[in-house]
């Protein structure tokens, strides 16, 4: 199909470009797969179907170099032959990367590497194979030749009986199989002329020219472009069998067809030789149709040469200019591949109409409050439950589009696992669990490079080396554990290794050393809290790597990715018994249920599912500890972070607090008062709209107000380093945001909420 | 793309209706396109032998290519077994060269033809045209094509 052009050639390439990362995929797995099982069967099955199949729409698309690398290598997988098991590992992985290569460079355009060394490789594991059928590999048509006995073959036999078959005539050659049934000599000399056909063939004819059914000769060439002459063959008897009976046939086996030349057959049939000559008209296979009819078998040679023959060309190709790409819709499939975009779009309006919903919940409230008596209300009301159920049903189908199971993700990492760990010189076993989870696909995409980095980092310098492990009584294998789950409304992710943990004295004394924290600081901080440094942009230097067991490499990139998709990362760890990062992530980030507050009058929200608890205390509730206000809550010691002004008041009045976890860590919001629950759309503000880190979001309301949403990551560091820093007591996060104060007036009600924006933008001018 | 005459049933002039076998999504779109310049209508498609016989139960097509290594059950066993119940099935193996003995196979079973891949279209085209044989008819280029 070296011809496909225009826009057909494009989707099918766009086509096999997708299809091709998935066979990629399973190429991988089952490699390793075998790698884990030598034994299996199957997975060198799958492996070998999975090459085939690449080969398959490669060749489709005319990609050359890559259709035939495929066709060697699947070719040297031909065989069950499981002792190359390790061999064939390692030169399919390298064969998914040359290929993902190679389809790269063709998607992209550019040039296409030339996959030499897996050439090489290929060739190894072809000539490394205990006798394998040479002959198949140095010629293709030679394929044909191989029967499913000679499969195990040496090359030696293969080539000398291949000689032997060159010089032996056809006829000996079939007479030698068909020897059992040869019992009689009669008319041998007769048939003589006619290649190919045993004795017990002619005594065949013999026996059904007397009888009153005629019997025709038929001589086929075969098309010279048929590559599977044997194939082609088996097409000739199925027709001619259906015709009639086959008294004779020659050759036995496309073998000996490049010898014998035509194809002799004679056929007891009723039909007429036109019939057969039409049926015997097969497409591809024969070139060449003469069709006699024998009158007896003496006459054979010369009936052959005398009755009319009719003789017929296979057709050739047609002209390449026929018509242009037929404008009819693709057949109808299953699976839709739809630009995510699209959906966006579609979970944006959805969004709208929750506003909506709001607005007219809103309008309904008041409506029932200026006339309780109307009868209307009531039907307001059942209209409204109505309308917010389906809208509630398509929020969620909309959703669910979005949602993809974390094993998408998850794939990916045996090689990677396998890979580093092989450089690392490590044995690690991976064990996934929870690959079902469903995860917004654009979180799931984002969230493929922290994760590997984790990943990477946990072998390379998470876990011992096998003797240490071995000295520690561990056992040899170290088990990293890659697992999701749902939780409340978010989605967890948690990676944990076995390894040799971190070590946290060393995290503290680099931090101090690095001026990052005070020395007196560094003391009093919580295990929890010095991991926490190691997320830190400077944290990671070179030397660190064997100080602190390496974590902190690059981690920061983790933090920053987790804080971009509004999910938080905190890690755990225990000297000597390993490591656990837990990436908390949201469900989704379009749509979110929010406990709405206010801080000098300005509207604020922070996602339901951080919300731990809300309570109500006496500013006497309140300690001061270290320059900190801590809250005794229950048996726990409680960070207070005000958000507004100061307490100024006495021990009498009356605080709200709003108990939020973040990242594993609590802390109590000091908030103004509480201002209910509503599901928020959240829209992304520009940076030049707002330039705080406080907030992550923004939202507005049914009645037009709208809400900023905070960003708990940012108030959560902002404490400690407020803390680190200063050594005071946190107050007025928000301040700097409420003292805006035309923002608040500007969204009024009488304004659309589409004019979010502008509302805003008009808002941020007037503060800035 | 190159436009062929299309191909109708004989019996009622209606489109020839195929079923396509392949693990390859890419494969099945690939032979549906071609299906399409032939006239014919895709009645079903399946990715595995297995669900190719139930594919099959439920279109009942007039032609089925064939696709041989696929997982669950390879094409010659759902050949073998839908031509086992519908012994006027039509089935038309879809192979490279290195599985001759398996198209080999399946013409024993009762296959009727095989097309090489990478599938040309004219070829496929000739083999339909042949398998069908006296059940279709070439009608006149249909109105909405491109000449």
């Amino acid at each position: 199909m070296s011809s496909m052009s225009g826009d057909r050639g494009t989707e099918l390439r766009q086509i096999f470009y997708e299809s091709a990362q998935e066979i990629l995929q399973s190429l991988n797995e089952e490699a390793l797969t075998l790698e884990k099982h030598p034994e299996d069967l199957e997975a060198l099955r799958s492996l070998r179907r999975a090459v085939h199949t690449l080969k398959g729409d490669a060749a489709a698309c005319g990609y050359k170099e890559l259709t035939s690398l495929a066709h060697q290598f699947e070719d040297v997988l031909t065989g069950e032959d499981l002792t190359r098991s390790a061999t064939i590992v390692e030169t399919a992985l390298t064969a998914a990367d040359v290929f993902s290569e190679m389809i790269e460079a063709h998607h992209n355009e550019t040039r296409v590497p030339t996959g030499e060394p897996l050439r090489k490789l290929i060739a190894q594991l072809g000539s490394a194979g205990p006798a394998k059928t040479a002959g198949k590999k140095t010629a293709g048509k030679a394929t044909s030749h191989k029967r499913s006995s000679g499969a195990k073959k040496s090359i030696a036999t293969t080539v000398s009986q291949k000689s032997v078959a060159a010089k032996c005539s056809p006829r000996t050659k079939s007479a030698v199989v068909k020897t059992k049934v040869v019992k009689t000599k009669v008319a041998r000399a007769e048939i003589e002329t006619i290649p190919g056909w045993t004795e017990y063939e002619c005594l065949s004819i013999e026996t059904a020219s007397q009888k009153s059914v005629p019997v025709q000769h038929v001589t086929l060439g075969l098309d010279p472009n048929c590559v599977m002459p044997e194939a082609a063959l088996q097409i000739v008897r199925n027709i001619l069998g259906k015709m009639g009976e086959i008294l004779a046939f020659s050759p036995a086996e496309a073998r000996h067809l490049s010898v014998a030349g035509d194809i002799e057959a004679a056929v007891a049939t009723r039909e007429t030789p036109d019939t057969l000559t039409q049926k015997c008209r097969v497409p591809g296979i024969i070139a060449k149709i003469k069709v006699a009819t024998l009158a007896s078998l003496r006459s054979a040679t010369t009936a052959a040469a005398e009755a009319p023959a009719v003789e017929y060309e296979a057709e050739k190709a047609r002209t390449q200019q026929r018509a242009e790409e037929n404008s009819r819709p693709a057949t109808a499939e299953n699976l839709l591949r739809v630009d995510s975009e699209r959906i966006d779009t579609v979970l944006n309006l959805v969004g709208e109409l929750i506003i909506g919903r709001s607005m007219f919940q809103q309008t309904l409230l008041e409506f029932g409050k200026r006339f309780p008596k109307d009868p209307l209300r009531a039907r307001f009301s059942d209209a409204f439950a109505f309308q917010s159920r389906v809208l509630s049903d398509l929020q969620r189908s909309v959703m669910k589009i979005r949602m993809v199971p974390v094993e998408n993700l998850f794939r990916r990492f045996p090689r990677l696992v396998r890979d580093t760990a092989r450089i690392c010189n490590r044995n690690v076993e991976l064990v996934l669990a929870g690959q079902e989870t469903d995860l917004d696909k654009g979180i799931l995409d984002a969230l493929a490079e922290p994760v590997s980095h984790l990943v990477r980092n946990a072998i390379s310098h998470g876990f011992e080396s096998a003797e240490e492990r071995q000295r520690a009584g561990k056992p040899e294998t170290g088990t990293l554990r890659l697992a999701a789950y749902h939780q409340g409304n978010q989605v967890v992710i948690e990676l944990s290794d076995d390894g040799r943990g971190i070590d946290s004295t060393a995290i503290r004394n680099k931090a101090v050393a690095q001026g990052l924290i005070h020395s007196d600081e560094a003391q009093r901080m919580t295990e929890t809290e010095l991991f926490k440094l190691i997320f830190l942009p400077g944290f990671s230097t070179a030397e660190q790597i064997t100080e602190i067991s390496g974590r902190g490499v690059g981690l920061d990139v983790v933090q920053n990715v987790l804080q971009r998709l509004k999910g938080s990362v905190n890690v755990e760890s225990t000297p000597g018994r390993g490591t656990t990062f837990r990436l908390r992530l949201p469900l989704t980030l379009a749509i979110i249920k929010a406990i709405l507050f206010r801080v000098e009058h300005r509207l604020y929200a922070v996602p339901l599912n951080a919300v731990a608890e809300m309570t109500r205390i006496h500013q006497s509730d309140v300690h001061l500890v270290d320059g900190h206000e801590v809250l005794q809550l229950r048996k726990e010691v409680l960070t207070l972070v005000r958000l507004g002004r100061p307490a100024e008041t006495t021990g009498e009045s009356k605080l709200f607090v709003l108990v939020v976890s973040h990242a594993g860590q609590k802390l109590g919001l000091v908030v103004d008062e509480l201002a209910g629950q509503e599901e928020l759309v959240i829209k992304a503000l520009d940076t030049n709209l707002l330039s705080s880190d406080l907030i992550s979001g923004v939202s507005i309301l049914g009645d037009g107000r709208v809400v900023l949403i905070l960003n708990l990551a940012a108030v959560a560091e902002r404490r400690s380093r407020v803390r680190n820093e200063l050594g005071t007591a946190p107050w007025g996060l928000l301040l700097p945001l409420a003292e805006a104060r035309q923002f608040q007036e500007l969204s009024t009600q009488d304004r659309p909420p589409q004019d979010l924006q502008n509302s805003i933008g008009a808002a941020a001018e007037g503060e800035l | 793309m190159e436009q062929f005459a299309p191909l109708r049933r004989k019996k009622d002039g209606q489109p020839v209706r195929y079923l396509v076998v392949d693990d390859s999504v890419f494969a099945r779109k690939n032979l549906g396109k071609m299906i399409e310049t032939f006239g014919g209508q895709v009645a079903g498609e399946a990715a595995d032998g297995c669900a190719a016989i139930t594919e099959y139960e439920r279109a009942l097509p007039d032609l089925v290519l064939m696709d041989i290594t696929m997982p669950l059950m390879e094409g010659i066993e759902a050949a073998e077994k839908i031509l086992q119940k519908h012994s006027d099935a039509r089935i038309v193996m879809v192979s490279s060269v290195g599985y001759q003995e398996n198209i080999v196979a399946a013409l024993q079973r009762g296959a009727r033809h095989f097309v090489q891949k990478p599938v040309k279209a004219d070829v496929l085209y000739e083999v339909v045209k042949y398998v069908m044989g006296d059940d279709a008819v070439v009608a006149a280029i249909a109105d909405g094509a491109h000449a």
